[in-house]
């Protein structure tokens, strides 16, 4: 395969990060990829997660879907380190992201893709060098090598002939799909997509949807996925976690989760304005809102 | 891109070079590290007992004219004479040796420079001479009054026309300094000039067209606004029915007076009538001014 | 950096925490320091943007102060007979006061606007959170080479500004006024001093000018609500912050250094 040869003419420069070729030897034997447990936070008072434990299975698409506002964005957060969490314990390929050093923590990060909602590309640079940047920042690639790399990774999203528009010049879908190749510039072992149909017309959505599963089929790049998009995640993911309430309330193969008769699957998979997600936000007595209170009695 | 990148090194260097050029010009030009050089064409020296505030740059004048700048102030070793090097354009290098250098104020409170008043020999100072003749810097302490005068700029909207009039002596009379007639100003100085053959100031005055009934044989003088005033050329009517025209020459001239000839002199208004060179007598005992 | 956080109370504990904030942020800079010494590209990329883009705007003002300054004084010198020296003055003014602070009052205006913005445009597009993603760090990446840049343009700036000041005066006396050539050189030379009032003035100053100046455009860009209601105050209290800090810095600097 062309990864794994640019990946053996990568080591011989000593400029590859080394966690990336440790990762790949460490952990074969082990099927979970992301371990999760008891990962508790607070925010602004609310509580996010209580006391969730999750298990993302390495190798395969896993859907991360629950109603708005459960923090399944900050979920992503933590995997990435970006936010601590108050406690619990979150191992991204055996490492313990809070324990992490700030050297050891980027040496991780290296080896996650992660694409924004809104593609997060640098407005400074054309696309090109949008793709080109995460490795001009961490190796010293001879110049050549860097252009048969970044033009590899734009072929592969389908964008090569955009390589010198600047990002204001891109559709939603183009720049998403930019956002990817600069995400698998490094071939990471873990992608996390936060949202990534939001806003796309059908076909840009399919195309998303289809490079998706292909640099997961044949790259083995696991991937995480937070969407709402009920069709999409069916038609890719492999394994869904349903969160609510700060727990996983439901878990498993796409098409048989609907089936396993709780409520919130009921309500979530069958699209149904009411039940255990309230259509009312929580307010205090209507009547006595309105001042009917002592009348009614 | 890499030509991109570069482009942004070569403009940045281009700012950093141009920023420190500024801050070198600004270090060396215009402080006191300025004051080293000077290659004049024609150096001349002069022994002062006293230069007073007298700088280096200073204007060196001619009849009031600028002719040069001093280019050194240094004290001759042991003796208490300061020897004052004069670089001076070539085109005045006919200088008599028995000229005298002096060092005069424009004004009171002004800066202080060199004067030369041309003597009668045949024979010009040579290049790296001496002028033998000087009178050192007088003293604000030992300077009286001067004529006073009114202060104000004239307009020349409505146009104007040029006379010319010649001083012996312009002062610090200066371009764009007012014309006044009756104390009120009637046009401005257009340019003061040295005469190269007379040897004296040629003034143009410019002024307003609306004054064009100024008698032809009236008489101009340079006059001092006040005690420390910048220096004006007033226009004192004569009788003649002829006006002046434009390209005319006056005829009738008083010079500037120097604080310095002032000293110890009666101070009487300037009259229409007084068409002699300001005095240099030292021997009246009553300082006064106009009022 | 992103701890801004929930504040409470009133406005003077409120300015309180801002000053602690950015003082905090300050070091958080300095220590990112050595990490940025890799992206030196970049800091020579923002010298471009914030030092030669600003050349045009400062040289105008600069000629322009130096006219000005040179006409005012003038009128002023002539009623005492004094003109000779407004050459001096204009340099003197121009040095010790005018050339850092109205260079510093531009700046900020011109380039301290530009860095709120765009590094709060960067934060609403989440792009500092994929530099952070990418293991690069912003603060290394984004905050110090435009802070640095601010420091090393300042001085620049003001010497530039400075120059013009004076050629401007010189325009005025010397070519319209007809103040002597010589006499107003060699008054300025005589009167100003390379220490007291080129170094300690005009560079001391405009160093100090552009940390505090690109310390809080910085740092506005980098606290601010990621949001578009966000980055236009954050823009405006940049130049507002910027503004009071510079005068009220050149008061205590002035005090010290005369």
């Amino acid at each position: 395969m062309a990864l794994a040869a640019v990946f053996g003419y990568l080591s011989r420069f000593t400029t590859v990060p080394s966690s990336m070729t440790e990762s790949v030897r460490a952990t074969l034997d082990d099927d979970v990829l992301v371990r999760i447990r008891g990962l508790t936070t607070v925010l602004g008072g609310k509580t996010i997660f209580d006391q969730l434990d999750m298990d993302i299975p390495r190798g395969k698409i896993t859907a991360i879907m629950g109603p708005s506002g459960t923090g399944k964005t900050t979920l992503l957060k933590h995997i990435t380190g970006q936010m601590r969490a108050d406690a619990g314990e979150i191992r991204v390929d055996g490492r313990n992201v809070a324990e992490l050093s700030r050297e050891q923590l980027y040496k991780l990060r290296e080896g996650i893709g992660y694409l924004f909602q809104n593609s997060a590309l640098l407005t400074d640079f054309d696309v090109f060098e949008n793709v080109a940047f995460p490795l001009r920042q961490h190796t010293q690639l001879p110049e050549e090598l860097i252009r048969n790399l970044v033009l590899l990774k734009l072929q592969a999203v389908g964008l090569r002939g955009a390589a010198p528009l600047m990002p204001s010049e891109l559709s939603g879908g183009m720049a998403r799909r930019v956002a990817l190749a600069r995400a698998i510039v490094f071939d990471p072992m873990l992608i996390l997509y936060d949202e990534p149909f939001v806003g796309l017309d059908p076909v840009a959505l399919n195309q998303v949807l289809r490079l998706i599963s292909t640099l997961n089929q044949t790259l083995g790049i696991t991937s995480v996925l937070v969407a709402h998009e009920l069709a999409a995640v069916r038609q890719i993911a492999q394994h869904v976690f349903l969160i609510a309430n700060g727990k996983v309330v439901a878990q498993g193969d796409p098409k048989t989760i609907a089936d396993d008769g709780s409520p919130w699957t009921r309500q979530f998979f069958g699209g149904e304005a009411d039940g255990p997600v309230p259509f009312q936000y929580p307010a205090g007595d209507y009547a006595q809102a309105l001042g009917f209170a002592g009348v009614v009695k | 891109m890499s030509q991109k990148r570069s482009s942004y090194a070569v403009g940045t260097g281009l700012f950093i070079v141009f920023g420190f050029t500024a801050l070198a010009y600004l270090a060396t030009q215009t402080t006191s590290v300025a004051n080293v050089h000077m290659g004049a064409s024609y150096t001349i020296e002069a022994n002062f007992a006293n230069v007073g505030q007298l700088k280096e740059r200073a204007p060196v004048k001619v009849a009031g004219v600028r002719v040069g700048q001093v280019q050194s102030i240094t004290l001759a070793p042991g003796k208490e004479i300061a020897e004052v090097k004069l670089a001076i354009d070539k085109r005045y290098e006919t200088i008599p040796v028995d000229s005298v250098a002096s060092i005069f104020t424009s004004g009171l409170l002004g800066d202080q420079y060199v004067g030369i008043q041309y003597g009668n020999s045949k024979k010009d100072v040579a290049d790296g001479g001496t002028l033998a003749l000087t009178k050192p810097a007088q003293q604000l302490e030992e300077m009286l009054g001067k004529f006073f005068g009114a202060g104000g700029v004239a307009d020349n909207l409505g146009g104007t026309y040029s006379v010319t009039a010649n001083f012996t002596n312009v002062g610090s009379l200066s371009v764009g300094a007012p014309v006044k007639m009756a104390g009120v100003a009637i046009g401005s100085v257009q340019s003061v000039q040295a005469d190269p053959v007379k040897l004296d100031a040629r003034v143009t005055l410019a002024i307003d067209k609306r004054f064009n009934q100024i008698p032809d044989d009236s008489a101009a003088a340079v006059f001092t606004s006040g005690l420390i005033g910048t220096q004006y050329v007033a226009i004192q009517p004569g009788g003649s029915l002829d006006a002046l025209k434009d390209g005319d020459e006056m005829i009738l001239t008083q010079s500037a007076m120097q604080l310095e000839d002032l000293i110890g002199k009666f101070l009487v208004n300037g009259s229409p009538g007084d068409k002699t060179n300001a005095g240099t007598g030292k021997s009246s005992d009553t300082p006064a001014g106009k009022h | 950096m992103n701890a801004r956080g929930r504040q409470e109370g009133n406005a003077v504990t409120q300015a309180l925490a801002q000053i602690g904030l950015c003082g905090l942020f300050l070091l958080t800079l300095l220590a990112a320091v050595p990490r940025s010494f890799r992206y030196v590209r970049e800091t020579i990329r923002q010298l471009w943007f914030v030092g030669a883009m600003s050349l045009t705007i400062i040289m105008v003002c600069g000629l322009f102060v130096g006219m000005v300054l040179m006409l005012q004084l003038y009128h002023v010198l002539s009623i005492f007979g004094g003109t000779s020296a407004s050459g001096m003055v204009v340099a003197l003014s121009v040095y010790r006061e005018l050339g850092p602070v109205i260079t510093a009052l531009l700046f900020a205006g011109r380039a301290g606007t530009s860095i709120t913005a765009e590094i709060g445009l960067m934060r609403a597009t989440d792009q500092i959170d994929a530099m952070e993603l990418m293991a690069v760090d912003p603060i290394a990446y984004v905050a110090t080479p435009r802070f640095l840049a601010g420091v090393i343009a300042m001085p620049l700036l003001a010497c530039v500004f400075c120059a013009m000041a004076i050629f401007g005066g010189h325009l005025v006396g010397v070519s319209w006024l007809g103040i002597d050539n010589g006499t107003f050189w060699s008054n300025m030379t005589a009167e100003v001093d390379v220490h007291t009032d080129i170094v300690n003035g005009v560079l001391f100053k405009s160093l100090a000018f552009g940390a505090v100046v690109s310390l809080i455009a910085v740092f506005q860009g980098f606290t601010t609500p990621p949001t578009s209601e966000g980055v236009a105050y954050a823009t405006t209290r940049t130049v507002v912050a910027s503004s009071i800090a510079i005068l009220a810095l050149d008061f205590v600097l002035t005090a010290f250094l005369m």
